[in-house]
């Protein structure tokens, strides 16, 4: 069983076709489910005057209205407490509370049955099995086990495949790396922030992380194991395959890079309905190579549906299929960004993972950045500060022209660039908040 | 791509074990430990069901 290289070799080598019909059908359960269940649903579909029967085709579908983010907030303060009238099952089958980081404003609580727990793990048992995880693997998890979902459906996922589990939970970072170490872990889960800030702790208690026995890293919560300058950095470190993951508390394990590393990630399209809408128009984007923001459905999610849902994740369909023989779409360089974020400096779309893409690129500097726009008068400034590693600080100029060259490049767009020294900008545990716009509240052009 | 997997036959054994949970958890009404125990059953069935059944009925 272990050399069979798909979790589900059925679905996830179906024909397109199949899978388009597949889609159709569970959408209109899923729909119905919601329609019959959710007060909150039911008001939303209502209002544009569509039901159940009107859905016979993916034109129909776009027709059946989004849910913002901002729209499960309000909700919260309804009855019944504490998630409001999108439940659609009785509270005493609700077993699970996660709640949304609260990047993007007030946190969103999510409901989940034991059901949909159960779909949770299944969703991860798609993504690991495809990046080479099996039952002879030790995972080591070094996360804080918590009101965030996280990387717990990826523990109870690697359970299910019959892995090692071993929880780092209120571990520091230097005692899980003795762990590490010390049970000889083959593979782990983090966020690249993490698994970079991992590595770097290690040299200093001087440790290689590279020489250690982590095999396999399986990175979520940020874009940065997709951008290759980033994963390449993580594979280096530790001497590992990284592979990408997508997900979020309201949706699900959507995607997931396999052993391929097709330089994207796969849709689970069994699970899952991934819409491209082009963010200035609003029309669908079904052709490779034109991003747009993601609006997903998850089929079988029971206690909160999740339908039609804008991510605000930017994304693009890729053109070639993958070496892996999965049918399932792959969507290029993975989550490039979110809506939110991408944002225009002086009149140019500016995406910050264009600029962690040249600066992790770069010999010469560590895995830190910051960049802070703002306005001086009218006029629109990026500041990007660096850090220099100890044995380059002879080179600053050289670094300082070349990051200006291969920004301009990428970006189009011109930098103050500022070369400090090493261990002097913000480390973070988690997700990062390398990007700040401090023009947010000012009066913009 | 073809497999060798026998799907019908997949199929009707999830049915079967489907009918056989729904038993136990009718009879679990006032039996914690085979009503709890059942339903955690049915959510893996459920999982059989997504993974293999959902195709299976896709021409019904």
């Amino acid at each position: 069983m272990a050399d069979q290289p798909y979790w589900n070799p059925v679905l996830e080598t179906l024909e397109p076709e199949r899978i388009r019909q597949l889609q159709l059908k569970k959408f209109k359960r899923i729909f119905n489910w919601a329609f019959e269940k959710s007060k909150f649903h039911r008001s939303l579909y209502d209002k544009a005057g569509i039901k159940p029967e009107d859905i016979r085709s993916f034109d129909d579908i776009r027709r059946v209205p989004k849910v913002e983010k901002s729209m499960m907030r309000d909700i919260q303060r309804k009855a019944p407490f504490p998630y409001g009238d999108a439940l659609c099952v009785p509270l005493e089958e609700v077993t699970e509370f996660r709640q949304t980081s609260g990047t993007t404003g007030q946190p969103v609580y999510q409901p989940d049955t034991w059901q949909d727990w159960e779909w949770w793990a299944e969703c991860w048992a798609y993504i690991l099995w495809a990046q080479g995880y099996r039952p002879r693997d030790r995972v080591f998890i070094p996360f804080g086990y918590n009101i965030f979902v996280a990387f717990w459906a990826g523990h109870y996922a690697a359970e299910k495949i019959g892995c090692e589990v071993i929880p780092g939970g209120v571990l520091d970072t230097k005692a899980r790396i003795l762990k590490i170490q010390e049970l000889e872990a083959t593979a782990m889960m983090a966020t690249p922030t993490y698994v970079l800030g991992m590595a770097e702790t290690a040299r200093k208690m001087d440790l290689n992380p590279a020489k250690m026995t982590i095999a396999k890293i399986t990175c979520a919560g940020e874009c940065g194991a997709c951008i290759p300058s980033t994963k390449q950095r993580i594979e280096t470190s530790w001497g590992a395959r990284v592979y990408d993951h997508a997900g979020a508390t309201e949706i699900g394990a959507w995607s997931y890079e396999c052993t391929a590393q097709p330089g994207g990630l796969h849709v689970n399209e069994a699970l899952f309905l991934v819409e491209i809408e082009d963010i200035q128009t609003g029309e669908i984007i079904t052709e490779p190579g034109r991003r747009g923001k993601m609006i997903i459905t998850a089929f079988d999610r029971q206690a909160q549906p999740c339908i039609r849902f804008d991510s605000k994740d930017v994304i693009e369909w890729a053109e070639d299929p993958c070496p892996c023989g999965r049918s399932f779409r792959i969507i290029k360089g993975g989550v490039v960004g979110r809506a939110d974020d991408i944002t225009k400096v002086k009149g140019v779309l500016l995406a910050p993972s264009a600029i962690e893409e040249v600066v992790r690129g770069m010999d010469g500097l560590s895995d830190e950045y910051e960049v802070i726009v703002d306005k001086v008068g009218d006029v629109d400034q990026i500041k990007l500060r660096v850090e220099v590693m100890p044995g380059a600080q002879d080179q600053c100029q050289l670094i300082e022209g070349e990051l200006n060259n291969q920004l301009r490049l990428k970006t189009n767009l011109r930098y103050d660039i500022e070369i400090c020294g090493c261990d002097t900008l913000p480390r973070y545990e988690v997700k990062a908040k390398r990007f700040k716009d401090l023009r947010k509240g000012k009066k913009q052009n | 791509m073809s497999f060798q997997f026998d799907l019908d036959h997949i199929y009707a054994q999830i049915r079967t074990m489907k009918a056989a949970a729904e038993n136990l958890a009718r009879k679990g009404e006032s039996f914690p430990a085979l009503d709890k125990n059942t339903r955690r059953i049915m959510a893996s069935i459920k999982m059989l069901e997504i993974n293999i059944c959902d195709l299976i009925e896709l021409d019904d």
